[in-house]
């Protein structure tokens, strides 16, 4: 734990160093306001110790300063003066407690104790972890109720992760919290004392309690995980519970840095990662209420046919379709929320209903109730806008004529992925789009004399290729322009003034709705830290993945996966990677899959055993993210554009 | 540390939802409430470090929850999330310019929630 104290009575200060010292703190201290927000603003505490008469920057003002921007660090205010008004006062600017000086530094300590615990307001006093027990108070760890013996080093790594039982610590981190800030070691030194820990802890019997995060740094495990996977020195012997566990080698097991990682089971269903919640549980107890939305729907759209249009049914139906909308989505039924999008857009856009229109709606209707019959997650509509993914180097084609504000923009395109050209006059912007199909347009409706030829141009778009989105951009925010602009297709409408990250942000999701993922990506490990890091890694770029630590579920997951590229690590216990590549190359329909190998060799012969069985391509383990997602991207390309040319052949023969 | 996440959304399947991925994530403890006025009183009484607010609420919306919120200096510093069905980008940034702490569109993939969660707060 690592404490900031900003008190300029030095002798004050010292004596609370020294107090704070003893308890295993880390200490930084400053004499004055601005040093004191130097150090709260460069670095992280777990504790803000402030007085409240500083010179320059009162602590009351450090304190307002310090939430306004979000901090949440807990500050105790010191002050000498006991009044109701000065306690308010600090509570209010976001202060955690308050104490009068002079204080007991017995009670001091107790409210630090006590502050600490406030974040995590299941904790006690005293820290638990299975068997072993850690009281703040007197300082003592206990192991079966052993008194344990630790390094000054070791119980502050063990007192931080008791506190933060779910938190990733980075060595970095961990050198923010336990080492002072003049003191800072190599992360190295970091890497030891956890080695320390472990070995300390596991003299005492107490089990390995840290988990190492392949790439990320260190955890609490959790105590469930632990019962599955035995720790202790006679129970690496006995076979392990989980399929996981059982497959890996055993080596593993015995090397501290590399500690098995909790495991729901052996196989990750697709999209489904192994922290997810029980979603269908969920759904099971709130279905009855979103059918009983979608039957308040239908009532008005029966009360629609027969009688006149009723405004206010109508808002109702509007608002229950926006409601399902979101949280339908949310619930990962996207088809379900796809269908509400449309009937929301038909119920907004017309004033009155025909006949077919009416049908088409029951018929949306009673779609999204066979939908919502399937487990949620189980969609048949491949992809949603929201988990769309930009293409990388996306061509954006501005329409503007302010050379210098779209230099501004060409610039903060290319941070944004995207490669911007400008063109401004109508006869080259149209061959332009005719011939290169930019990915997206950005439309200026000022950049020509009048209005009319940017609209004009837009239905244009709309009409010959309805697949670009194009973003416009106005001075002009009226209503009725508004209307105008989303009749004739236009995706999203900016205001003016805009800044060029604004643009950009609303370019990126109109390109997301026009590029749904297409790649759904497996990935074979027996190393369940590497794929949750992977998991980590490519969820972002809005791959569908699937993830399998157990070879021998291999080809049932393929044939329900049906990915579009396959990463296969070499060494696997029972069947190796290159096993598996020689399976999918025999069987005709998966010839064609893109498939991609991992591993730490990188001797010669196993990367052309590797490429002999019909691998694609090859990435060393450590796994460097940007590259395993440029070959993950070059191969998709690649495949894709092989997929093009023989439906092209297809079509010539 | 955990930190504590207020809810305010009047679907309670969604809240549901919402409170089950938080807590997976083993970053949040959760508070919920069904209505702004309830959002209000939990928001003054608990001061969450932050608040997830839903815009199309009956009674109170989203809107007028999160005016009283930030009229209140008991919860004005709270940072506030809105969660919005309504995919315009030009109006999700009149709501930005609101002073909200950010906005997260509905639907959403759970499992970027928490990490979109985290991008707004330390932004």
């Amino acid at each position: 734990m690592k404490a900031l104290l900003v008190e300029d009575d030095e002798a004050l200060a010292e004596l609370l160093e020294a107090a704070l010292t003893s308890q295993h703190y880390q200490v930084d201290r400053a004499t004055d306001g601005p040093s004191g927000w130097e150090l709260a603003a460069s670095f992280e505490y777990d504790l803000i110790l402030l007085d409240v008469m500083l010179p320059q920057l009162g602590g009351i003002r450090f304190c307002q300063q310090l939430r306004a921007q979000g901090d949440r660090t807990p500050i105790l205010l010191m002050t000498a003066q006991d009044s109701t008004t000065q306690k308010v006062t600090g509570l209010d600017a976001g202060a955690d407690d308050y104490v009068i000086k002079p204080f007991e530094t017995e009670e001091l300590l107790a409210r630090i104790r006590a502050l600490l615990r406030r974040g995590n307001p299941t904790s006690s006093p005293v820290l638990e972890w299975e068997n072993l027990r850690l009281d703040p108070s007197i300082c003592e760890v206990t192991c079966n109720g052993q008194p344990l013996r630790l390094s000054a080093k070791a119980y502050e790594l063990l007192e931080l992760f008791l506190r933060n039982p779910h938190r990733i610590f980075s060595p970095s981190a961990l050198i923010e919290h336990l080492w002072a800030f003049e003191e800072i070691p190599l992360e190295n030194t970091v890497r030891t004392h956890i080695k320390l820990l472990r070995q300390q802890l596991k003299r005492a019997k107490a089990g390995d309690m840290i988990e190492t995060i392949y790439g990320l740094g260190y955890r609490l495990k959790t105590t469930e995980a632990t019962n599955e996977t035995p720790t202790t020195t006679e129970a690496e012997n006995k076979t392990p519970i989980t399929t996981a566990t059982a497959n890996k080698p055993p080596t593993t097991a015995a090397t501290p840095d590399n500690v098995s990682a909790p495991q729901p089971g052996p196989t990750v269903a697709p999209n489904q990662s192994p922290k997810s919640p029980n979603m269908t549980a969920i759904w099971q107890r709130s279905k009855a209420k979103y059918l009983n939305r979608i039957l308040i729907l239908e009532q008005i759209v029966v009360s629609l046919q027969d009688g006149p249009d009723d405004p206010v049914l109508r808002q109702q139906a509007q608002q229950e379709v926006h409601t399902l909308k979101g949280s339908l989505g949310s619930f990962g039924f996207t088809h379900a929320s796809h269908i509400c999008q449309q009937i929301e857009q038909m119920l907004r856009a017309q004033a009155s209903f025909s006949q077919t229109q009416i049908e088409s709606l029951s018929q949306l209707i009673s779609t999204l109730r066979q939908d919502l019959e399937q487990p949620p997650g189980s969609s048949l509509a491949p992809s949603t806008s929201e988990t769309g993914m930009v293409p990388l180097n996306s061509h954006l084609l501005i329409v503007a004529d302010n050379a210098q504000w779209v230099e501004k923009l060409t610039a903060e395109a290319m941070n944004w992925g995207m490669q911007a050209r400008c063109m401004n006059d109508l006869a080259t912007v149209k061959a332009e789009i005719a011939h290169t199909h930019p990915d997206a347009i950005l439309l200026d409706l000022s950049w020509s004399d009048s209005a009319e030829n940017g609209l004009e141009l837009l239905a244009e778009v709309a009409i010959a290729h309805p697949s670009i989105p194009v973003v416009i951009l106005t001075a002009q925010a009226s209503l009725a322009n508004r209307v105008r602009v989303a009749r004739l297709g236009g995706q999203a409408f900016l205001h003016k003034p805009v800044s060029p990250a604004r643009i950009l942000a609303a370019i990126t999701q109109a390109l997301q709705h026009a590029h749904p993922p297409e790649a759904k990506l497996m990935i074979v490990d027996d190393d369940a830290q590497l794929l949750d890091f992977l998991r980590t890694l490519l969820g972002p770029w809005g791959f569908q993945l699937t993830l399998l630590n157990d070879p021998q579920q291999f080809w049932q997951t393929l044939e329900q996966c049906i990915p579009d590229l396959l990463i296969l690590d070499i060494e696997m216990p029972e069947l190796s990677g290159i096993d598996l590549c020689q399976v999918v190359r025999q069987a005709p329909s998966w010839s064609d899959l893109p498939i991609l190998f991992m591993s730490s060799h990188t001797d010669i012969e196993t990367i052309q055993q590797v490429f002999t069985v019909g691998a694609d391509d090859y990435v060393n383990k450590p796994i460097l993210g940007p590259e395993l997602i440029a070959r993950i991207l070059n191969r998709l390309e690649r495949a894709r554009i092989l997929h093009k040319l023989a439906k092209i052949k297809g079509r010539l023969t | 540390m955990t930190q504590q996440i207020l809810i305010i959304d009047d679907d309670d399947g969604i809240r549901e939802v919402i409170q089950a991925w938080l807590e997976v994530s083993g970053e949040w403890e959760v508070l919920s409430a069904a209505s702004g006025l309830e959002g209000i009183a939990i928001a003054k009484a608990s001061q969450p470090d932050a608040i997830l607010l839903d815009m199309v609420m009956p009674d109170l919306d989203g809107l007028a929850t999160f005016e009283r919120l930030q009229a209140d200096p008991g919860t004005a510093t709270i940072p506030t999330i809105l969660l919005t069905a309504q995919a315009d980008v030009s109006q999700q940034q009149q709501l930005l310019d609101l002073g909200c702490a950010g906005i997260i569109a509905k639907p959403f993939r759970g499992q970027d929630l928490t990490n979109q969660i985290k991008v707004i707060l330390s932004g």
